[in-house]
């Protein structure tokens, strides 16, 4: 039974650049969710959406949060399932190396695998639109 | 659709039942509820019991012979939870997306 999500990605910036990106609530509120997050080992975030009503938050605890590695575990907010996610950088030259894990996805059982699958079904869509509404703003402005 | 979801994951959350699962995917062959109680040195009962949550999920489907239930394994249904793991796997490839425009547009 396949348990992990792992994800690969190679960005053209600078690793303190996408550390940040991934490790500072306002910049993580700008491309991922609105989020109340200190990366801090021990810290307890939480992943909200603005404005839209029925989106789920995701709460956790920072267990991680060294440069280059930030790891937290990863709750629907009112399920008792924990699974963990982890960022890891590595510079490659001028670019950036993002490895993504998201472990212990078979932690999901009975109605939370339910809720989870009806709000990837359309419902975080809506929860995640902040990014969009964010780089509209920046194109005007710019 | 939920309903079935549910009962599929609430089957496979069990390490005994995902144990069972295996083994019977792995014989390739009927086992009867005997067999799998002698080889997981457990009751009927405590066998019966798992059987039948696999059942509901559509893992296995029994046939009855004489006074002995034989169990096999349907692995079909999981296709639903790898459809799940999909999204779930979709979400951080939406997110990454999302990530590499913002890190493109910022002006720092």
């Amino acid at each position: 039974m396949k348990d992990v999500i792992t994800k690969e990605r190679t960005f053209n910036r600078s690793i303190q650049a996408v550390w940040n990106a991934i490790s500072k609530a306002e910049e993580l509120s700008a491309w991922f969710i609105d989020a109340d997050f200190k990366a801090e080992k021990g810290y307890n975030y939480r992943f909200t959406s603005s404005g839209e009503e029925n989106c789920t938050a995701i709460v956790g605890e920072i267990l991680e949060a060294d440069p280059y590695t930030l790891s937290y575990t990863w709750i629907v907010e009112g399920t008792k399932a924990v699974t963990t996610v982890t960022w890891r950088l590595e510079s490659e030259g001028e670019n950036t190396k993002l490895y993504l894990e998201h472990s212990g996805i078979s932690n999901y059982e009975g109605e939370t695998a339910v809720t989870m699958f009806n709000n990837f079904n359309g419902g975080w869509d809506n929860c995640m639109s902040e990014l969009n509404t964010y780089l509209k703003k920046e194109a005007h402005a710019g | 659709m939920q309903d079935r979801v549910t009962k599929l994951f609430k089957a496979i959350a069990d390490p005994t039942r995902r144990e069972i699962f295996h083994a019977l995917v792995v014989a390739s062959t009927a086992l009867s509820i005997t067999q799998i109680a002698s080889d997981f040195a457990m009751t009927r009962q405590g066998v019966t019991k798992h059987i039948k949550t696999l059942e509901d999920a559509g893992l296995i489907y029994i046939n009855n012979v004489g006074r002995e239930r034989f169990c096999n394994a349907d692995p079909k249904p999981l296709k639903e939870v790898d459809k799940w793991l999909q999204s779930y796997s979709k979400f951080w490839d939406d997110k990454l997306d999302n990530l590499e425009k913002f890190l493109g547009q910022k002006h720092t």
